[in-house]
């Protein structure tokens, strides 16, 4: 992502863009448009199955014993904290702050790492659940759609937050260079954008995926 | 490329490279290195264009053997298998790796040419976007050489015949480099439109206000957005699939409560809006061609960008008019009938205002007005079979019928690949610098004109008289033979025609005893012509200002409050980036991740299946690789300093 | 509305789209078999119409839009050199042209647009019979829609599979209707998607798998009632001529009579022809099926023949302990047929008990002629059973239902003429034939592990896959299939 318009990249002068937005930003959003639709077709596949999925083949899977809602809960609440960091090494870099930048993204890396642990102990706690086994494939045995729509979509929502926790790691490692600026703030503020859109599909995944499935 | 009125300064940011032969190339590089390594929007323009018609005569030729093969009742030159493989990959290649690059290959050339830039706004990842283009067309070709040889399923691939419990092959693994093509040529797609929306929105010269922009411009804007929000559909439908035939995933397999149905929405999701993306790109061509050979501005120009828009908004809310058979119900079946209608108005629009811009014009018949002409002739006998099949109980008999086939040649042959050759034959001058032979090019349009007409206009009866899709042979009796026949002798005067089209191309880049082009030889009218034919690298010397719609005819024609300006010489002079090695070498990292993922599994002694990830790590690795470096290196570059009117 | 309809169905139809061919002057028909411009059933007449609507509508528009575009190109066109460098007008649009052919062209959709609506509602609800308003204008009588019956279509790779729900018989590959009711056809099936497509009665609905559709049809009688020549020509008929009988081989009859499997015309009106529509694998384009219109008598019958041979037991093994009735079948070892193979005898006269049947026992008469029975022996020992039923033989779940196979028309769903030559040459090797077949690539065939005492006769693979080494016993097969008559 560190692609540098080059067509009007002179160093001596700010980039010239047509809507004064930067175009790295444009680029940015213009993914993330792209990634809701990825989602969309993820969340909606599974909208479409978790009810036929539930009883399938007369085998009942009675998601609300293998779900494990606290923990859930919790890794929201620490990925949605992490947003807050991300938003203040933003806001540090565009001061100038690099010490308060540093920790920061610091901060962000680890609840990002905090949730990406949790979701691995949720996987393999789903799968292996005694008499409760969500399982993704046949190979393992029964297998309910449930399972696949509900592991590809939380694995896609994931492997979001693992490329944004490197991402981000990259940030962390570059900033002890010394040659982290202002000038970059442009750049890490891209980075917070993905970052706050993982977040805010979480914010959607949560209650369609989880919460759904105590109420309806 | 450096001329006498360029100084050479050396590069500000020296490289660091691992290997020597990884030396990054500057602007002396030359011949295949230089190709290998260009991010010249230009070159890269170019590249996509030779794939794409290497590309086309292979589909060519295998849409020859299959109309051999329905010559006669009960033919023989193709087995069941080879015909399903053959219309299978004819339909895979002719949309992703023929029509596709085809307008990406205007839509890089040309659009930075007349917004005003000097190239895309992400040169590195355009080329990353070729090379995961070519890493696509390479997967997908590999797959006649493997086992099951190419996948036999159709292109729309309709689940479950690609279940992995239905395959006629043992182990048969067409299928999945069906999968990991279309992902990869999607990934291509996709990098390439976030580019070209950076650009249009981003990189407009001075002046170049959207209102002011060329049609083709916004339709490459409008074609963008569309593969960005088209694409994920279908990537997520192949992720699911693979997971389906990999891992024994459940998306698609009824017997443990999967929806075959789902597969077709995904697919018509991405697959209608796929529709305008391969026909707006020529509309645009057409809507610069024929003004320019009518010496008019385009009638109603906001009409035109804003009808294109709706057509591309709303291609997403007509997908399942391809799933009227299906059983979706009254509702469903009715809402997306009358939706389908709707969409016709904005077509039509675009014709009226076509035949409005040459009404009171001074129309001259030069190749590229030909082909333009044709164009709107063909696409609406295509555009006039889709109404028909917007009714359903007319598409109830129709569907998958050559009716269909019929229709959709007209569309993409009569529309698509008509607007597409008239952009050769309209802008090779600009890209060559030569005059294309004025004779030959009318001698392709007659023979493609001809050809393509007795090919497909039959098709429609044969449709009729009952002949289904996609089968390999027919039995006499059903009165199929003579339609047939004339179908295959116009193929074969298609193809030679296209062929001849081809091949003269090719040539006009070596060819030295063409005519030189000069600057405007179509007295045409957007930006692009103001350059020097070739193109400068830098494309502009000097940023211009623009002051209105049709710049270079208003510079020759106008007002003179209306001539374009340009900014001061800069004394910086024209910074150029630097050749990079790191788009093709993530593009092969790639291609490795890919194989490696297509081959992990065996089967072991005992039935069990062994994965072994080695090769697809390693392919990652050296992707993952390609990109760090590729984000250390920079820009790097050097500067030009081109003379007051060097352009 | 309904007026243009008629109006257009007294037009040549098929003028308006077909002037081309017309001037090549080499298409005079097209009542060919698959024909959509054809149409024999209201379904398909009503997707007629609004085909024929749309025709109509479009060559309007195409030719105004393109005469229109003819008249630019010739006014404007540039006339000389001088012309040419001229500068026209710099016109940039007209908003109020634009928007009236908006408006025109949104009216034009609108005619299309109703009849599409009805149509919709039309093909997938068959018509109340208390809409008699409804009735009245499709010229149904009541009862067609009231007595309607229903067909579950079952399609596998790559056949066709017609259950008779109401009637408890299963059939394949040749669907028998009477020609006086509806027929509602649920579509389901159990591997790929199909599409079951017969052109001049209905259009085509796919099998989707998981998902039960449905599409229903009714043939029009005064449109079948005629006989064309080989040329096409058509003259009317009697019923009898039009729609002959299927239970008693008239109809196998007529259709073969001077006429080849590959002629264009057949001679009876009351033969469909239809398709998969949907691809589903190698073998798609071999994937036919046909539909036989029947007076109501006829039908019965045929209905009656099936029931009888459906429902009851096969024929039992003799008893000594039981005396027996002129006209009773039983099964009997005999020898002089091969070891473990069995006989049916019929009582000739009443047979008291411990009469066994045997040669020289007057009481008793073979049934039939020695191959058929050698070949029903290799049926039921070559492991046909398995996947197919004869009668009330066999499980018959897999294969295509063979009972009364004698009197279909076609073989290898709807591709062969269903003679002596073509059944040989199928059984030998299938999958030449219609590569990918079942019957060939069967899990069961493919992975057939042979018994030891199969091994001991040389038996290395399914029997179905050794045929071809055995012309005899294809000989003995085909005289039994072709004896169900």
């Amino acid at each position: 992502m560190s692609e540098v318009v080059a067509a009007h990249a002179d160093e001596h002068h700010e980039p010239y863009t047509s809507t004064g937005i930067p175009t790295k930003k444009v680029l940015m959003w213009a993914f993330l448009g792209s990634d809701c639709m990825f989602f969309g077709t993820l969340i909606s596949t599974h909208l479409i199955y978790r009810k036929i999925s539930a009883t399938v083949n007369g085998k009942y899977l009675d998601i609300e014993k293998i779900f494990d809602i606290e923990l859930t809960s919790f890794s929201t609440f620490i990925l949605l904290a992490s947003s807050l960091f991300m938003a203040l090494a933003v806001s540090a870099i565009h001061k100038g702050n690099l010490t308060s930048t540093r920790w920061m993204l610091f901060g962000t890396i680890i609840f990002g790492a905090i949730f990406l642990a949790c979701q691995v102990y949720e996987f393999t706690h789903f799968a292996y659940a005694p008499g409760h086994e969500l399982t993704l494939s046949t190979y393992q045995g029964e297998a309910h759609v449930f399972g696949s729509t509900f592991y590809v979509l939380t694995g896609t929502h994931g492997t979001h937050v693992a490329i944004g926790v490197f991402w981000l790691l990259g940030w962390l490692a570059y900033s002890f260079t010394g040659k982290m600026s202002t000038a970059d703030a442009m750049d890490i503020e891209c980075c917070g954008l993905y970052w706050h859109f993982v977040d805010i599909v979480w914010i959607i995944i949560f209650p369609v995926v989880y919460l759904m499935e105590y109420a309806f | 490329m450096a001329t006498e009125s360029v100084k050479y300064v050396s590069p500000e940011t020296k490289s660091k490279t691992l290997l020597d032969i990884f030396r990054r190339p500057d602007q002396h590089a030359t011949g295949i290195v230089d190709w290998l390594t260009t991010i010249d929007h230009k070159k890269i323009g170019l590249l996509y264009g030779l794939v794409a018609l290497c590309s086309l005569i292979f589909g060519g030729i295998q849409a020859l053997l299959i109309r051999s093969q329905l010559w006669g009742p009960n033919m023989e030159i193709l087995s069941q298998r080879e015909y399903n493989q053959m219309f299978t990959m004819h339909g895979t290649i002719m949309v992703f790796l023929v029509i596709m690059p085809l307008s990406a290959a205007f839509f890089n050339f040309i659009m930075p040419l007349q917004i005003g830039a000097r190239d895309v706004a992400f040169p590195r990842m355009n080329a990353l976007s070729l090379w995961c283009f070519v890493a696509g067309a390479i997967i997908l070709n590999m797959s006649w050489f493997f086992t099951g040889g190419a996948p036999a399923i159709g292109w729309f691939a309709y689940s479950p015949l690609t279940d992995t419990g239905f395959e006629e092959v043992t182990r048969d693994m067409g299928p999945d480099f069906w999968v990991f093509g279309i992902q990869v040529l999607g990934l291509a797609s996709l990098l390439a439109s976030f580019n070209f929306i950076a650009t249009i929105i981003n990189m407009r010269a001075p002046g170049m206000t959207l209102m002011r922009m060329p049609v083709f411009c916004w339709m490459t804007l409008v074609v963008s957005f569309l593969i960005i929000l088209a694409f994920p559909a279908i990537t997520i439908a192949l992720v699911e699939l693979m997971f389906d035939r990999n891992y024994g995933t459940n998306f698609y397999d009824f017997l443990e409560g999967g929806k075959p149905h789902l597969w077709q929405h995904l697919f018509w999701i991405f697959g209608h809006p796929e529709v305008y993306i391969l026909i707006l790109p020529a509309m645009g061509i057409v809507s610069e061609v024929i003004p320019t050979f009518s010496r008019k501005p385009l009638f109603g120009y906001g009409l035109v960008i804003f009808s294109g828009a709706i057509i591309g908004f709303m291609g997403f809310a007509v997908w399942s008019h391809h799933m009227f058979t299906t059983g979706m119900g009254i509702v469903a079946t009715s809402a997306f009938s009358m939706l389908t209608m709707l969409i016709a108005i904005p077509t039509g629009v675009k014709i009226f205002n076509w035949i409005g811009t040459m009404w009171g014009g001074k129309i001259r018949f030069d190749t590229p007005m030909l082909f333009a002409l044709g164009f709107i002739t063909m696409f609406m006998v295509g555009g006039f079979t889709g109404i028909m099949h917007s009714s359903v109980p007319v598409d109830m008999q129709q569907q998958d019928t050559y009716f269909v086939v019929a229709h959709f040649h007209y569309v993409l042959i009569g529309g698509a690949l008509f607007g597409l050759f008239c952009g050769f034959y309209f802008w090779l001058p600009k890209m060559t610098g030569k005059m294309l032979n004025e004779k030959m090019g009318k001698v392709v349009f007659t023979l493609m004109f001809i050809g393509f007409n007795t090919t497909f206009f039959p098709m429609h009866y044969l449709g009729m008289i009952g002949q289904p899709r996609r089968t390999h042979s027919y039995n006499a009796g059903h009165g199929f033979e003579q339609w047939n026949q004339i179908a295959t002798i116009g193929a074969f005067i298609l193809g030679t025609g296209i062929l001849i089209g081809v091949i003269q191309f090719m040539r006009s880049f070596r060819d030295k005893s063409l005519k030189p082009a000069g600057k405007n030889p179509w007295d045409a009218r957007s930006l692009e012509w103001t350059l020097s034919s070739p193109v400068k690298e830098y494309n502009f010397a000097r940023t211009p200002i623009i002051k209105a719609r049709d710049q270079a005819w208003e510079n020759n024609y106008g007002p003179r409050d209306l001539h374009s300006e340009k900014e001061p010489l800069d004394h910086h002079g024209v910074h150029m980036p630097d050749h990079s090695w790191y788009p093709l070498f993530t593009a092969i990292g790639f291609l490795v991740l890919v194989i490696g993922m297509l081959f992990h599994s065996s089967v072991g002694a005992e039935g069990e299946i062994i994965r072994n990830y080695t090769v697809a790590i390693i392919g990652g690795i050296i992707a993952i690789t390609g990109m760090i470096m590729w984000s250390l290196e920079g820009p790097g570059g050097y500067h030009l300093f081109p003379e007051e009117d060097d352009e | 509305m309904i007026r243009i309809l008629r109006l257009l169905q007294n037009i040549p139809a098929f003028l308006g789209l077909m002037v081309l061919p017309w001037l090549l002057g080499s298409c005079s028909n097209i009542n060919h078999k698959q024909s959509t411009l054809d149409p024999k059933g209201i379904v398909a007449q009503n997707q007629y119409d609004i085909f024929m609507l749309s025709i109509w509508i479009t060559i309007f528009l195409f030719c105004a839009v393109g005469g229109c575009l003819l008249f630019v190109l010739w006014k404007y066109r540039v006339k000389g050199e001088d012309d040419a460098k001229e500068i026209p007008p710099q016109t940039h649009g007209n908003p109020k042209i634009e928007t009236s052919l908006i408006l025109f062209s949104s009216l034009i959709l609108v005619i299309l647009a109703i009849p599409t609506l009805q149509g919709i509602v039309l093909f997938n609800r068959v018509p109340d019979p208390n809409d008699t308003e409804m009735l009245k204008k499709l010229k149904l009588e009541r009862s067609a829609v009231e007595d309607a019956i229903t067909v579950n279509v079952t399609g596998k790779r790559f056949f066709w599979v017609f259950e008779y729900p109401e009637y408890g018989i299963v059939t394949a590959n040749e669907l028998v209707f009477p020609a006086s009711k509806a027929v509602r056809l649920n579509l389901r099936t159990t591997d790929v998607i199909h599409s079951f497509w017969l052109p001049k009665l209905a259009g085509k609905m796919d099998l989707m798998p998981g998902q039960e559709n449905f599409i229903w049809f009714v043939a029009d009688q005064e449109k079948l009632l005629f006989q064309t020549d080989k040329e096409g020509h058509k003259t009317p008929a009697t019923i009898a001529e039009a729609m002959p009988a299927v239970h008693d081989g008239s109809l196998r009859e007529a259709v073969f009579k001077d006429r080849s499997f590959f002629d264009e015309f057949d001679p009876v009106g009351g033969l469909f022809y239809g398709q998969c529509a949907e691809f589903c694998g190698n073998s798609h384009a071999y994937m036919q099926f046909r539909a036989m219109a029947q007076t109501d008598a006829d039908f019965d019958e045929w209905v009656h023949r099936f029931q009888s041979l459906q429902a009851k037991e096969k024929p039992e093994q003799y008893n000594s302990e039981k005396a027996y009735k002129a006209g009773d079948t039983v099964l009997l070892k005999d020898s002089s047929l091969g070891e473990k193979a069995h006989r049916e005898w019929q009582a000739a006269v009443d047979v008291d008990k411990g009469q066994a049947p045997e040669v020289g026992n007057e009481a008793w008469k073979k049934k039939n002629q020695d191959d058929y029975e050698m070949g029903r022996n290799h049926f039921q020992t070559s492991l046909c059973t398995q996947c197919h039923a004869v009668n009330s033989t066999g499980l018959g779940a897999i294969g295509p239902n063979l009972t009364l196979f004698g009197l279909r028309t076609s073989l290898a769903a709807g591709w062969m003429q269903n003679d002596r030559k073509n059944l040989t040459e199928w059984l030998r090797d299938s999958d030449k034939i219609k590569f990918g077949n079942l019957m060939w690539n069967h899990e069961v065939v493919k992975n057939y592990q042979p018994t030891e005492e199969e091994k001991d006769k040389g038996v290395v693979q399914h029997p179905v896959r050794e045929l071809k080494n055995d012309p005899k016993k294809i000989e003995q097969l085909v005289t039994y299939l072709l004896g169900q008559n």
